[in-house]
């Protein structure tokens, strides 16, 4: 869009800088500095910044009052609102200052406001939809921009032709042309702003709102050919001019996604190798991208496209070797940037509108225009769409097309491009200005607001927020397997060919070149959704538990009792208390204040369904001290935060909440991953002597993996194939090590209350985890006296026997995992770690064992007697909050010792260095 | 288009063009595609109906496919015996399957069929794990696939017996929309 043209000073803050501002610092001038003054008034030093840093903040007060109102918003577009504000806010500077200031200049939007909306929408752009309708996509963008640009503009002439435009606007074919090219292209920044709030289906928005995008090329080319042509005036056009036109639409539409794709390459490129600069990786992130749109621009290609390409092109590797901090932190900058940049675009506009100075208002033009963009529209897209369903899979429906047509928004690239009309060869400058501000108000303003009622007559299909279910995941990739493989059997090379190439191509090349040996490794999208289903499940059930548990009735009538042994979703954990056979409520039962109740049930929740994932890539060098600490925090932390979720609610969708819950819970978990890995990797490299435990850890995980999967009576997968796996995995990533525990540094610490809470959770973990005893070789006291003192009733007397009175009511079979963990922790308490080997075997006799109960799913184990509480231990007076995650674990824990798994485990005890009991029992 | 009649009898079109959802252009097409799988062995006459199978090794030697986890449970489920080997009649089902013009239930279940790995009517655990294991190709651990099978299973299970009836899995496709509208290829 000839942003070469742009003069580049001044740039940054042309728009707000332009001139002193009267109104705000009548002072700034005028005092004379007479000796050392106490006081001095530097206006001029910080004018243009704080200018600029003024007019963001009067934007995001105004969005904050904007949405104090729900109403308000719900009807009204935000883009809207700003715009009017900005009408409001242009018009008392026209008052004051008696001159139209601050503007929406050109360089400022094409250098600075558009990139980050673009980068934002490029970079989390859902790829997969892109590429499904990416022939729709391209079909919209460049037939129908050129359709809408020539057949405007040729409108437009024949009104002139016609008589219907005032014979003030001189203007010849070529500027009608060139009118037409900058204002048929549907507009990125209107189109996001609108369809975010519509919610139509994903489809539907992915087409217009990829086809806002791509049609920048487009757009590029026509404005600067049908420009250059108008300056060269049309006498002097050649046939060749005509060819190089056409030529340059593939020039700068493929150079700017090369030089996207060449900026991404890059980007993925050098985040590969920032494992010990984590600081700088979002950095990385936007300098890249930006490059590469100024690389674009500078070489007057799309640079749209190009950030676009960019971030479609780099996410996948850059999120995979990104530190899960660094990935929040380019979220949420991305996010705000655009979200700031929009919010300016659309008030400089509605303030760029007053300046009438501009202006020169013709009806006929403007009529003319509106009408000719809206029906050319809807013509365009009937006519492309007929063609498309001939070939689309799942065709386009009426319905579809009307809001297609309807959501065709014009915006702020179309009012810059005008701006930068040349006036003394585009005489009717003036008039193109005025309507291409009529235009770009009517579609925000009038089809902004007109459309969701639209979208709901229509019955439009929207975007279903139904959950993601592993199912889904599942059958996606199975579909595309078969449908490949079918594909390449009749030797038809369609879509699903192509796919599956690439897919293979990006696996064998790309991603080995691009991606983090470890982050590669982690990298399956199946077990990614299981992971994130099973955070959701557990989060939503503390919310539902904590409302639900504090009234009396502690079902859940919509989850079915289900009777099965190896019970590891939360989803799972939720029938079971639902079906009333919930013992670890009857546990808590006794306890008096509902809020005990309610934190000890969370807990056991979020231990025993959230961290199943990965366990074996849990650090282990917590002591349980610092985890019990944790938990309690944690709980305290998650109750805060739902019962402040629920009550802000009003304002914040559900969906936001649980997005940004799930998200604090993914970084937590990842984090763990990536630690869980150096530590392992250590372990791989020097054997020296601080090291054994690990090592006797990574093995005990593997038979805990092992013995997990012989719990549970179908499955018979030896243990040494799971050791085995793990083993593997570990010299893969050997060679990483050092790094990688940097990478953990790295992770630690800055969240802390809520890695705090992973920690915690994945320590105190009740499931049957993977890895068995998580603690095993820090075994500071706390845990024995944690077994005294119900975290509820610190300080009571009548806690010890509270204790072993409850021992006896048991629990899902998820949890056993917390007490294999802490009857290990509490054996190595007892003797130092490299003397354990021997012991493993044994199980030192429980006291409580006869008291255990029938654990209610009929779990196959004979309820062992495994652990004796040591008594004397109970007074250590641990704190609450320590004491607090263990114990109602390894009450529940206690049954599930199986009698199988030891024998399983003592053949590979001799070989550990450490060998700690640890049962597991159940399937994980 | 002479040598049509030289391949099929007009009644052998017919009746394919009954059994499937091809056009006779089409048809031919899938069958030459068929005869050039394994040239030497499939004769370029069909009038007499000559007992010809592509034995398996053929297709899923085929370079394009050596990376499909799917490519042998794709050519036994639609094979008549099981084994693999296909006659043009299983090629044509094949095909026809995928067609744009199969119902979704016919589809469905295919799609059934081809997760059901031990073939016994369900998708049980088993089955399931051979599908996680081959899309992952190998890169989750024994336990984290059983973990997302329990979930699979547990997700989509109406009537909690453990294993997904057609039923179950009928229902849970078609609860997703777009799920089954992908399923097909234009040939």
């Amino acid at each position: 869009m000839l942003r070469a043209a742009l003069p580049l000073f001044g740039l940054p803050l042309a728009g707000a800088a332009a001139t002193e501002e009267p109104t705000q610092e009548p002072r700034s001038s005028g005092e004379p500095p007479a000796g050392l003054a106490l006081f001095r008034w530097q206006w001029h030093e910080v004018e243009a910044p704080y200018l600029v840093a003024l007019w963001i903040l009067v934007a995001s007060l105004a969005k904050i009052v904007f949405h104090l109102s729900r109403k308000v918003t719900s009807l009204v577009p935000e883009s809207c609102l700003l715009i009017l504000l900005g009408l409001v806010l242009g018009g008392i500077v026209l008052a004051v200052a008696k001159k139209a200031e601050y503007q929406l200049e050109p360089g400022t939007f094409f250098l600075f406001l558009l990139p980050p909306i673009v980068l934002d929408s490029g970079y989390f752009m859902p790829s997969r939809l892109f590429f499904d309708n990416l022939g729709a996509i391209l079909t919209y963008a460049v037939v129908g921009t050129l359709w809408n640009a020539f057949t405007t503009g040729a409108a437009l002439w024949g009104l002139q032709q016609a008589g219907l435009v005032a014979p003030r606007v001189q203007a010849s074919l070529l500027d009608f042309l060139l009118f037409g090219s900058l204002i048929s292209a549907v507009d990125p920044v209107a189109v996001l702003a609108v369809f975010e709030e519509v919610h139509v289906n994903d489809t539907l928005f992915i087409i217009v709102f990829g086809e806002s995008l791509l049609n920048d090329a487009v757009t590029v080319v026509l404005y600067k050919v049908c420009n250059s042509f108008v300056e060269m005036g049309s006498a002097n056009v050649q046939a060749a001019d005509y060819l190089k036109g056409v030529a340059s639409l593939f020039v700068v539409s493929l150079g700017g996604a090369a030089v996207g794709l060449v900026f991404a390459f890059l980007l993925a490129l050098t985040t590969r190798f920032t494992k010990r600069v984590r600081i700088i990786e979002p950095l990385l992130v936007f300098l890249l991208a930006y490059a590469a749109y100024l690389t674009a621009e500078m070489a007057s290609l799309s640079a749209i496209l190009a950030v676009t390409m960019c971030g479609l092109g780099c996410k996948k590797y850059v999120e995979a070797n990104i530190s899960h901090k660094s990935r929040t932190a380019v979220k949420y900058t991305m996010k705000t940037l655009a979200s700031c940049a929009e919010t300016v675009i659309f008030m400089l506009l509605g303030i760029s509108a007053v300046d009438s100075s501009k202006w020169a208002w013709d009806s006929g033009l403007v009529l003319g225009t509106l009408f000719f963009i809206l029906f050319f529209r809807a013509l365009g897209v009937v006519l492309q769409t007929w063609v498309l369903n001939q070939f689309r899979l799942v065709p386009l429906d009426k319905i579809d097309q009307v809001v297609m047509s309807y959501g065709g928004l014009r915006g702020a690239v179309a009012f810059a491009l005008v701006i930068l009309l040349d006036r003394t060869k585009v005489p009717a400058k003036d008039y193109f200005v005025a309507t291409t501000i009529v235009v770009v108000f009517f579609t925000v303003i009038v089809q902004g607001l007109t459309i969701k009622p639209l979208v709901k007559w229509l019955k439009v299909k929207r975007s279903e927020h139904h959950k993601p279910t592993l199912n889904q995941e599942l059958h996606e990739h199975t579909f595309d397997h078969i449908l490949a493989a079918v594909e390449d059997v009749v030797g038809h090379h369609g879509y699903h060919y192509w796919r599956d190439r690439w897919e293979q191509f990006d696996k064998k090349y790309l991603s080995q070149l691009l991606m983090r040996r470890s982050a590669y490794r982690i990298r399956d999208q199946i077990w990614d959704v299981y992971y994130r289903l099973n955070i959701r499940d557990a989060i939503s059930f503390v919310d539902q538990g904590g409302h639900i548990l504090s009234s009396t009735g502690l079902t859940l009538p919509s989850m079915p009792s289900r009777n099965s042994v190896a019970e590891t979703s939360v989803t799972n954990l939720l029938r079971e208390s639902g079906s009333g056979a919930c013992l670890d409520l009857q546990v808590i039962d006794t306890v008096r204040s509902g809020r005990d109740r309610e934190d000890a049930v969370m807990h056991h929740l979020l231990c025993g369904g959230l961290y199943k994932p990965r366990r074996r890539d849990r650090a282990e060098e917590q002591s349980p001290v610092a985890c019990y600490q944790r938990l309690s925090s944690r709980l305290t932390w998650i109750k805060h935060f739902w019962y402040k979720a629920s009550c802000s609610r009003h304002f914040i969708s559900e969906d936001a909440q649980e997005r940004q819950d799930k998200e604090i819970f993914q970084q937590n978990m990842k984090r763990r991953l990536e630690s869980f890995k150096s530590t392992k990797h250590n372990i791989c490299l020097n054997k020296s002597k601080p090291r054994p435990r690990k090592t006797s850890r990574k093995k005990k995980d593997g038979l805990a993996n092992t013995e997990a999967t012989n719990g549970k009576p179908p499955r018979d997968l030896g243990f040494q194939d799971t050791a085995a796996v793990i083993l593997t995995v570990e010299s893969e990533e050997e060679e990483e090590s050092d790094s990688s525990e940097t990478e953990k540094e790295d992770d630690e610490g800055i969240i802390f209350v809520a890695r705090a809470t992973s920690e915690v959770l994945q320590e105190g973990k009740v499931s049957g985890s993977l890895e068995v005893c998580p603690s095993p070789r820090i075994i500071p006291p706390s845990p024995t006296c944690a077994e005294k003192e119900l975290p509820w009733k610190s300080g009571q007397g009548d806690l010890a026997v509270y204790v072993s009175s409850e021992t006896t009511k048991i629990v899902p079979v998820d949890m056993q995992a917390g007490w294999n963990q802490s009857i290990s922790s509490l054996e190595s308490l007892a003797s130092p770690p490299c003397t354990q080997a021997p012991t493993m075997t044994r199980v030192p006799p429980c006291p409580l064992a006869a008291e255990e109960p029938q654990p209610p799913f009929d779990l196959p184990y004979d309820p062992r007697p495994s652990f004796a509480f040591p008594p004397s231990l109970a007074k250590a007076g641990r704190s609450r909050s320590e004491s607090s995650a263990d114990i109602p674990q390894q009450q529940e824990l206690q049954p599930l010792m199986g009698h199988e798994d030891r024998t399983h485990l003592s053949p590979r005890a001799a070989n550990s260095h450490w060998c700690i009991q640890f049962n597991k029992g159940g399937r994980l | 288009m002479g040598n049509k009649q030289t391949v099929f009898t007009h009644e052998q079109l017919e009746a394919y063009q009954d059994c499937t959802f091809f056009t006779r252009k089409e048809i031919m097409r899938l069958f030459y595609r068929y005869q050039d799988l394994a040239p030497q062995l499939v004769p370029l006459d069909y009038t007499s109906c000559p007992d010809v199978k592509v034995p398996y090794e053929l297709i899923g030697s085929m370079p394009e496919l050596k990376d499909n986890p799917f490519r042998q449970r794709i050519a036994q489920v639609f094979s008549e015996d099981g084994d693999g080997h296909m006659t043009l009649d299983n090629f044509l089902d094949m095909f026809s399957v995928m067609s744009e013009m199969a119902p979704r239930d016919l589809k469905a279940y295919y799609a059934f069929k081809i997760y059901d790995f031990n073939n016994d009517g369900y998708i049980c655990a088993w089955d399931l794990e051979q599908t996680v294991t081959k899309l992952t190709r190998g890169e989750l651990s024994a336990e984290e696939v059983s973990l997302v099978c329990e979930r699979v299973l547990d997700e989509a299970d109406g009537d909690h017996d453990g294993r997904l009836s057609l039923e179950d899995f009928q229902n849970m496709i078609l609860r997703a929309p777009d799920f089954l509208s992908t399923f097909h290829i234009r040939i």
